[in-house]
């Protein structure tokens, strides 16, 4: 086993656009503004900057196409450094900061953007799709919430977790994003038995067991130059594809993997963080990350979600942003968003959503259905 | 009948889901596992359509074979967990298979024969193999007969005893020689490759056949052989619709005979539906892996990458069906061929094995067309 080459990296700045479905943004525009935004956080300027990474997924149905995205950046920042792009689907975002943790150089620009909100919903979900294997899932009718939905129905089967587990994992994530300016549904808070009686979209999940669908960017400064917030774990893996060729369904193994990586690299253990973001683009992945990533054993995450224990006001605060969920779900920039709450919230920067003088954060970032995962755990310095 | 694949190598136990030849850990060969015992362990009901799946609600089931394979499918009909899932072969002429390849050309061929009940062949019956490669095109524009499913097919042959000596391909190109044709569609290399015949039909002997009005001058090898496989490439026609298992029999005519009808399309569409008639039986394996949509047959479509193998007896039941899974507007032919009594032209008394239509069902790009093929 090689050893991961991550070097001692800071948090410098952040900066996100509103997650919205505001379709008058181009890409380019909320790269610039997002970029702003970060510099501005980290106190520096673009003189600084000598590399950077990008995701992005390329999506056609908006008109958006761009797929050499990296000299695009190179126009829009005026500076010709290395910038490489970073594709991962839903997990770009997770895995450009993780790349961007790994180069050797004093600051890096990690950056995600996607305008995924522009077309019919009927082209917008088979772009989604296209993310899923092309003859064994695409040409069976594998839309993602289905995808998720078989995954969350073997769970039930096996450890008796049900439907109103998962409606109190959106309740919890769309409570909390009405507190997030930055999120989709601010100040829209929506009533559990709104979830419960929601309209079946591919069974047993219904519209609320989905995250929604935004166009956004996000971005973070890493430094070699000490700040007040560490990156003090990170690890990045893959799975197969496809859910159905795993031995078991339930366990998303790039989690496991890129969880125990990153939290060995913290010397620490899952009970010593204080506040997480992680990958809810349907409300099973977030309940089988709890278990994943060591938080409960195998089929007990229903139990901790029942007594709350991932509420704003429970023992860890989860996706204290709203999540995919009530933030919303842009595809690549999710990750990065990520880092950017869980940055705010060790530094008390969140407001009504902010959690008791937090020390350790973690990200948790997935693409597909369990294809890429990236874990970021992060320390207040 | 639905297959579960794996390739899995036995020395160190690993499984592919993808064909793979060698495994990458021990080098040691690896080894087609087919599992056909399904059973239902999930299942999940569908409400939002997408562009690939535009019929709601359907059904996406998990199957679990008996070596503890999985495998999504999709279906229209509703299932519950346990339920066994298993498709009936049906030797009728009103049955079409419709398989979706799952990257292996040589199970989804066998499964759409297997599936309309397979082939009465032996090591004594001579073959005879009618692609479409009469134009020159790669195959990956999707105007040709992929030579994977032709690959596949020969191999099916030989293996189920077929002398290679018995098996023969036959084309003829009325708008290029013949020869360039051959090079560029891949008809050469399979040709070679297995040691197989090929007869260029327009060097044969024809013989004039009359049916109803139409007096056609057939080439006499159609009478030489013990079984005809047409194997049309499915792709879009902007004259009649759709090329498929009517169309490609033209090629068995003379060139004036084609050229003559070329000039009046109400002629041909006439000629087409009744030519089928002139053969002794004959089946059709329908190449839809790559075919073509919009403007086609030739250069002014392009790929449609539909994915599928179909296998019919009758050439109305299986142009019928495929116009209606890639929802193409009209078929004269088949639509003028139905009223003669030439096949079961009712889509709802047509059988479709394999999948059911409306889990098929995609909209592709029409081809523009002629007034004969706008509703």
């Amino acid at each position: 086993m090689s050893i991961d080459p991550m070097p001692k990296r800071y948090v410098k700045g952040v900066g996100m656009t509103k997650f919205s479905m505001d379709i008058a943004r181009d890409t380019v525009d909320m790269c610039h503004d997002v970029v702003y935004d970060a510099l501005n956080d980290a106190n520096t300027s673009m003189n600084d900057i000598d590399a950077a990474v990008v995701s992005t997924v390329d999506v056609k149905v908006t008109g958006e196409r761009q797929r050499h995205y990296p000299p695009i950046l190179t126009s829009l920042l005026k500076k010709k450094i290395p910038i490489i792009r970073v594709p991962a689907v839903c997990g770009g975002g997770g895995a450009a900061f993780w790349s961007a943790l790994r180069l050797k150089y004093d600051n890096v620009l990690a950056l995600a953007v996607d305008k995924v909100v522009g077309g019919p919903t009927t082209l917008i979900t088979h772009e989604i799709m296209t993310a899923s294997d092309n003859l064994w899932e695409q040409e069976e009718g594998l839309i993602f919430p289905t995808i998720n939905a078989l995954v969350a129905q073997q769970h039930m089967l096996k450890y008796g977790t049900t439907h109103d587990d998962l409606a109190l994992i959106s309740y919890k994530n769309h409570e909390h994003g009405s507190l997030n300016p930055k999120a989709h549904f601010y100040k829209k808070k929506v009533p559990l038995e709104k979830i419960k009686s929601a309209p079946v979209i591919s069974s047993p999940f219904t519209l609320f067991d989905c995250s929604i669908s935004v166009n956004g960017a996000a971005a973070a400064i890493i430094s070699s130059d000490k700040t007040d917030v560490e990156v003090a774990g990170s690890g990045l893996a893959t799975d197969y594809l496809a859910p159905f060729e795993r031995d078991d369904i339930t366990v998303w193994n790039a989690g496991v993997k890129s969880g125990k990586k990153a939290f060995e690299q913290a010397g620490i253990t899952p009970q010593d963080i204080n506040v997480m973001e992680l990958h809810d683009a349907f409300s099973i992945v977030e309940l089988i990350a709890y278990e994943d990533l060591g938080f409960c054993k195998k089929g007990d995450a229903k139990e901790l979600v029942r007594n709350g224990y991932f509420n704003l006001d429970g023992k860890i605060p989860v996706n204290t942003s709203g999540g995919l969920k009530a933030r919303g779900h842009p595809i690549s920039p999710t990750g990065m968003a990520q880092v950017v709450e869980v940055v705010d919230q060790l530094r008390n920067k969140c407001g009504d959503r902010q959690v008791s003088n937090p020390k350790y954060g973690l990200t948790h970032n997935i693409g597909g259905a369990g294809g890429t995962t990236s874990v970021n755990i992060f320390k207040k310095i | 009948m639905v297959k579960v694949l794996r390739w899995v190598c036995e020395k160190c136990n690993k499984k592919w889901i993808h064909p793979v030849k060698k495994c990458i850990y021990c080098n040691d060969e690896i080894k087609k596992q087919i599992g056909r015992k399904t059973k239902v362990i999930g299942v999940s009901k569908v409400n939002i359509p997408s562009l690939l799946h535009p019929i709601t609600p359907y059904h996406v089931l998990i199957l679990e074979d008996e070596h503890g394979n999985k495998m999504p499918k999709k279906t229209i009909n509703e299932y519950n967990i346990g339920d066994v899932y298993e498709d009936t072969p049906d030797t009728s002429e009103s049955a079409i298979a419709v398989v979706k390849i799952k990257y292996d050309y040589d199970e989804a061929v066998s499964e759409a024969i297997e599936l309309i009940g397979g082939l009465d062949i032996d090591e004594n019956k001579k073959i005879l193999i009618k692609p479409n490669l009469s134009i020159p095109g790669y195959s990956y524009l999707g105007m040709t007969t992929n030579p994977r499913v032709l690959d596949s097919l020969i191999k099916l042959l030989l293996d189920n005893g077929v002398k290679k000596e018995n098996i023969t391909l036959a084309e003829q190109s009325f708008f290029v020689p013949m020869e360039k044709a051959a090079s560029k569609t891949g008809l050469n290399h399979l040709v070679e490759k297995y040691g197989i015949n090929f007869i260029d039909i327009s060097k044969t002997e024809f013989v004039e056949k009359v049916v109803r009005e139409f007096k056609l001058n057939i080439s006499k090898i159609v009478d030489d052989f013990d079984l005809l496989i047409n194997v049309p490439v499915i792709k879009t026609d902007m004259v009649l619709g759709m090329d498929g298992a009517f169309e490609n029999l033209t090629r068995f005519l003379k060139k004036e005979d084609f050229e003559e009808l070329a000039k009046d399309p109400m002629k041909a569409v006439g000629a087409l539906a009744v030519l089928p008639s002139v053969f002794p039986k004959f089946i059709t394996i329908g190449d839809g892996s790559i075919g073509e949509q919009g403007n086609g047959p030739a250069m002014y479509g392009r790929p449609g990458f539909f994915d599928l193998i179909t296998a019919a007896r009758n050439p109305v039941v299986h142009d019928k069906a495929v116009q209606e899974i890639l929802c193409l507007r009209k078929l004269p032919y088949v639509e003028l061929a139905g009223k003669v009594g030439a096949g079961v032209y009712d889509i709802s008394k047509i059988k479709i094995i394999g999948n059911e239509l409306d889990a098929l069902r995609r909209e592709i790009d029409q081809p523009i067309g002629s007034k004969l093929i706008k509703k």
